[in-house]
């Protein structure tokens, strides 16, 4: 009888719960997934994930929404910013439970399986009322498929090395132009206090991925085969396996075997390193730790195998913005994000970390309000440096387009765990690395299995 | 008529309790059953029914018996650590006559802290490069070169064990300490005026006294050292080369790396499966001993 009425009790809750969900389906049939039309009235409250936890670029965010409220009033922008791993998560475990934003950053292996999710809306509108060819069409095209655009590039940046001159000077030593080279002069220079260079393998980050694919990509390969499936094996990557292993082994502390990008850049602001290789967010980094320094750092192209071969289109990435399919109010979305490209704005928001972001939209660079920033000015042959890899490169395993595949690659720290099997286990590199492409093309498999 | 609105009343109070466990723990707990028997994968938007085929693979992969066994080691030495420490400490403090207080709040601080914090704070201690206790080592002569804790596989497990046996102690010391000062004082000087000596004392008024709080402790301190997380991912990621990999790093890699939440959730229903049996062994044993204390 109990039994009975608590059941007779549940039945109208589950029934109501039914009743609000199908309502909240039907609702989502009348959004407005259309640009507005400028001066039109907004009504909605939006939600925004970023990951832009440093001070100056959350400032900017706020600011921009705080002004887009003030001339939207029946507009609420609630801001939240997770770290880029936390991020990660927090969308994938949202998906599932269906707690996404309206809009949000993202990373440009996330966004191909966002797409695969069908989880974004097509953004074509946004770009088109920004001025389509004002974006280069690379970093558009890294959103796209179907023949539609589901990301918006907000700034762009690249993998290059980062050298400190004065040790160089000090020891008379040219900046290396192959990897043979770095390995000789980062072994001349790791001694009282400085490693040569530290080699990051720390399972929690992509950071042994990317210094990987680094040297792959310098000698025309891809840690994707056309065909999109894992290769650890061929020569090529046996070789940067190997050279990886030998710098850690030589160059590096040992601690790196567990070091993450803050963790691995950390050595670099600190000076603990000779060479480095990361984005122009190094910039920052050493202002902030070690300003002593900032006169003596400069950035440099990534080493070849040979002095002669082509320059390598190596690693670029073109952080992007997306409007998730369960936004109520895309329309809101894509109105907020087109006052993030506003000049002014847009310019004090790159100059938040001067080099570091490089702009995603032409003409920019040549303002005079951009090019007025000392760090900037400070910093010129670094930004051509990055300029130039930013036009060459894609990200990792976008060589053959994009493609979920790459995103298999970077996030799962497949890698770095072998990297680690070969220098704490003493694993022979061919060993580790079958193991690992086998581990990762079973994950491939069950993706192309849906 | 009394008794039927009494009995009301008293739903009325439950429910949200009630209500709050559903939502917090009796929904994940389901859906965890669910998912683990099916190929969910979080960046995939469809999945469907696997039967037992996540439970297999998982069974069969030598890294989740490595975790497994890591995870063993790594609870039954934080937990002996942990309870002789805190026991230790709590003795000491049941006989100290002045500043007990500030003693107290100096012992209790390694577990006020939030985990993030203690575990970036010891990161930094034994880094390699510029953290303090390598260099001392080096700087009092005691090493020729800094020691590499956290790139060792022995010294890192070592090293996780030592922080994770400072983090809980603490708890223990406060628990254990609360129970002794229960102890009759009467049955101390009765004792002494019988001439026992101090390890008869021990055995035979204090521990009686305590040992159903040092029971439940360990029982709660098992379950909670053997699903602890964050101390080992945040220091060592499970690294290097799996030697501090546990069964709740395996799971989170297997379904936030590998995104596989099927065959994640396979492994926290064995989880939850072996640390139930564990609970059960434990549970038969108190019950003994609240018997025989009647």
């Amino acid at each position: 009888m109990k039994l009975k009425k608590f059941f007779s009790l549940l039945l109208p809750i589950i029934t109501g719960a039914s009743v609000l969900t199908g309502c909240n389906e039907e609702s989502n049939k009348n959004v407005n997934t259309t640009m507005p039309k400028d001066g039109q009235e907004l009504v909605g409250n939006i939600t925004f994930w970023h990951s832009f936890t440093q001070g100056p670029r959350l400032e900017v965010i706020q600011k921009a929404a705080q002004e887009f409220e003030q001339k939207h009033p029946k507009v609420k922008i609630k801001i939240e910013t997770f770290s880029w791993n936390d991020f990660y998560t927090k969308w994938t475990t949202g998906l599932s439970s269906g707690n996404v934003p309206d809009l949000s950053t993202a990373l440009p292996n996330h966004v191909v399986e966002m797409i695969n999710f069908g989880a974004l809306q097509p953004l074509d509108d946004l770009i088109d009322s920004i001025g389509r060819d004002k974006f280069a069409e690379a970093s558009i095209n890294e959103g796209s498929v179907g023949g539609k655009n589901y990301s918006i590039p907000l700034y762009s940046h690249a993998q290059v090395m980062w050298v400190r001159k004065d040790l160089l000077q000090k020891h008379n030593l040219p900046v290396p132009k192959t990897w043979d080279e770095l390995y000789t002069t980062a072994k001349m220079l790791t001694k009282e206090g400085v490693y040569g260079l530290s080699v990051p393998m720390g399972s929690n980050d992509l950071m042994a991925t990317r210094f990987l694919n680094l040297y792959v990509r310098s000698g025309g390969g891809s840690l994707l085969t056309k065909d999109l499936k894992v290769d650890l094996t061929s020569p090529l990557v046996q070789d940067g396996i190997k050279y990886w292993v030998k710098m850690y082994k030589e160059t590096s502390p040992k601690d790196s075997v567990n070091y993450n990008v803050l963790q691995q850049a950390t050595l670099y602001y600190q000076g603990k390193t000779a060479f480095d290789f990361n984005s122009g967010f190094q910039i920052g980094g050493v202002k902030a730790n070690s300003p002593q320094l900032l006169d003596m750092i400069d950035a440099y192209p990534v080493p070849k195998i040979n002095e002669n071969d082509p320059t390598p289109a190596l690693e670029t990435s073109n952080i992007p913005m997306v409007v998730w399919k369960n936004s109520k109010h895309p329309d809101v979305a894509k109105a907020f994000m087109k006052t993030l490209y506003d000049k002014d704005r847009y310019i004090t928001f790159l100059k938040a970390v001067p080099v570091g972001m490089l702009p995603a939209i032409k003409g920019i660079s040549e303002e005079s309000a951009y090019r007025d920033d000392p760090l900037v000015t400070q910093f010129k042959h670094a930004e051509t440096i990055i300029a130039d890899a930013v036009q060459r490169g894609t990200a990792i395993g976008y060589e053959h387009g994009p493609n979920v595949q790459a995103g298999v690659i970077t996030n799962q720290h497949i890698i770095e765990k072998m990297f680690q099997d070969i220098v704490i286990n003493g694993t022979d590199p061919m060993v580790a690395a079958q193991k690992a492409e086998k581990e990762l093309n079973n994950l491939l498999d069950i993706i192309s299995a849906k | 008529m009394y008794y039927r609105q009494h009995n009301y009343t008293r739903w009325i109070f439950v429910l949200p309790a009630l209500l709050v466990v559903s939502v917090l723990f009796i929904y994940p707990f389901l859906s965890s059953i669910f998912y683990s028997f099916t190929n969910k994968n979080l960046i995939m938007p469809n999945y469907s029914f696997v039967g037992f085929a996540n439970y297999q693979a998982v069974l069969a992969d030598p890294n989740f018996w490595m975790s497994f066994f890591n995870s063993l080691k790594w609870t039954v030495l934080s937990l002996v650590g942990q309870v002789l420490m805190g026991f230790f400490l709590a003795l000491a403090l049941n006989r100290v006559k002045r500043f007990k207080w500030l003693y107290k709040i100096l012992l209790i601080i390694p577990w006020a802290f939030p985990t993030i914090v203690i575990a970036f704070s010891w990161q930094w201690i034994l880094n390699g490069v510029y953290g303090y206790l390598p260099n001392m080592l080096v700087e009092l002569g005691l090493m020729d070169i800094a020691p590499n804790f956290l790139s060792d596989r022995t010294w890192a497990f070592i090293c996780l064990v030592f922080i994770n046996i400072w983090f809980g102690a603490p708890m223990i010391m406060v628990n254990v300490l609360s129970a002794l000062q229960t102890v009759p004082a009467d049955q101390y000087e009765a004792a002494k005026i019988d001439g026992a000596s101090a390890w008869q004392i021990f055995r035979y008024i204090t521990l009686p006294h305590i040992k159903l709080v040092v029971g439940l402790l360990v029982v709660l301190r098992t379950i909670w050292v053997f699903n602890n997380f964050d101390i080992i991912y945040l220091i060592t990621g499970g690294g290097p080369a799996n030697a501090t990999m546990t069964l709740p790093i395996y799971a989170y890699d297997m379904g936030w790396g590998s995104k596989l939440l099927g065959r994640s959730s396979a492994v926290t229903v064995l989880l939850f499966i072996f640390l139930l049996t564990i609970c059960f062994i434990y549970f038969a044993i108190i019950n003994r001993w609240e018997k025989e204390s009647k």
